[in-house]
């Protein structure tokens, strides 16, 4: 086995074990509100480390899913992770540093971001909105980042993504 | 020949735009494509991960439930200690009243399976769908009041439309009886948390501070009886025609884990009504 493939598989790996902590450990965190997400983490990681095309299909797909199981607007999170999704690919290559502290801060705000474009294309106004923004999402945003750090300095080596020593 | 970086570029921004125009179709569609395309996903791909998402609820919730059960057996062996001759003293008014047998009807325990986007909250997704009896336009009770009802059904999942939701109409009425209205989400969101409003009670009618409000059972969907929430103030009022009460809700969409689906032929147990001060 090439050693691509073998990082491929490992990827793979830690995005399935991503997708099970999402469905079977969230759950148990306590309040829904606040509790990591780990779906928006994956599509983070994803991005960091593809082409701004894969990232954006990967944000649509995880949308999609997000849409099946919370239908208040259906296509919302399509649209917002796809956006989220393609921006964090493009935003990366630009002003990325492999600094562990900016990979947690490019997480948060990309969860911030899919949360005001959801609310945004849901039609939320006025001081839902902003409580929503000011109050729930920077919680969600800082938990899916500490747990964004764990996975990182776990999985450094696995998810090929260089981090400062 | 193009350079393969800009071969790459192009291609992501194809890829891009496909998946913005698909989103913006999904977003536009008819709500009858949206709910049948998210009810065949839940079906079918996302299917495995709904039951692992339900066992880690059901075990996350284990213990807790079963000490509430115990509790709860505990108070209906007491309770039931009276009941044969409770049964047979209303059996024989029955007859002599020449009244039917009570209906019974069945009621659908379901689990809450909350998700990670802002929206969850103005619809839920249940654990229980269509092999369990759960069907559309069934009203849906947390513990604490009236949570919305059944918007769709999948095998084995069903989505909420909750009282957060903007399309979300009940017809109500107070705990009294004497005066009744429309329940809905509050439009102008000037509260910090949402809130629902009781609209179409007339001018002349005044409601104070504190009434209960309950569903009328009018419109066929939600029994009689359903608590829905308490009176706070007025929201607004048009001179010489109608008062717009606002009404805290009892249950919140956001925090509930089980509820009950219930059928509007139910006849809910209302609370009694507060006894008039002397």
């Amino acid at each position: 086995m090439s050693a691509a493939q073998n990082r491929r598989i490992r990827f793979s790996l830690v995005m399935l074990l991503l997708v099970g902590l999402q469905f079977y450990v969230r759950p148990r965190l306590g309040y829904p509100r606040v509790a990591p997400d780990f779906l928006m983490l994956g599509l983070m990681i994803f991005a960091i480390r593809s082409r701004p095309g894969a990232a954006a299909l990967a944000g649509f797909i995880i949308g999609f899913a997000s849409d099946a199981l919370t239908p208040a607007r259906f296509g919302a999170a399509m649209l917002a992770n796809t956006l989220v999704g393609y921006t964090a690919a493009w935003g990366r290559a630009v002003f990325f540093a492999d600094n562990l502290l900016v990979n947690a801060g490019f997480i948060a705000l990309g969860v911030w971001l899919r949360d005001l474009l959801v609310l945004v294309a849901s039609g939320t106004g006025g001081s839902e909105l902003l409580v929503q923004l000011g109050v729930w999402s920077p919680v969600l945003a800082l938990t899916t980042a500490l747990a964004g750090v764990l996975v990182l300095a776990v999985f450094r080596d696995w998810l090929d993504i260089r981090l400062e020593e | 020949m193009l350079a393969p970086d800009r071969t790459f570029a192009r291609r992501d921004t194809a890829l891009f735009i496909l998946c913005l125009v698909l989103s913006v179709g999904a977003l536009f569609a008819p709500e009858s494509w949206q709910y049948a395309i998210a009810s065949s996903a839940r079906s079918t791909a996302l299917a495995p991960l709904i039951a692992l998402q339900r066992r880690a609820e059901a075990s996350r919730t284990s213990l807790a439930r079963f000490e509430l059960l115990v509790a709860q057996r505990d108070s209906a062996a007491a309770a039931a200690q009276s009941l044969p001759v409770l049964l047979d003293e209303n059996s024989q008014l029955r007859a002599l009243l020449g009244l039917r047998r009570r209906l019974t009807t069945r009621v659908v325990p379901a689990e809450v399976l909350h998700q990670s986007i802002p929206t969850d909250g103005r619809t839920l997704l249940l654990g229980s769908g269509r092999r369990d009896g759960v069907e559309p336009f069934q009203a849906v009770v947390a513990p604490e009041g009236l949570l919305g009802m059944i918007l769709s059904t999948g095998p084995a999942t069903s989505i909420v439309l909750t009282w957060a939701h903007p399309d979300f109409r009940a017809s109500a009425v107070t705990l009294d009886g004497s005066v009744t209205g429309i329940v809905g989400v509050t439009p102008d969101a000037t509260a910090r948390e949402p809130m629902l409003e009781l609209r179409g009670v007339p001018y002349r009618d005044s409601v104070a501070v504190g009434t209960p409000v309950i569903t009328s059972g009018l419109g066929g969907v939600y029994p009689r009886g359903l608590p829905i929430g308490t009176v706070v103030g007025v929201a607004r009022e048009s001179e010489g025609w109608e008062r717009v009460y606002l009404v805290r809700p009892l249950a919140a969409p956001a925090r509930v884990s089980h509820v009950l689906v219930i059928p509007a032929t139910t006849e809910w147990p209302s609370p009694a009504p507060p006894e008039p001060q002397p």
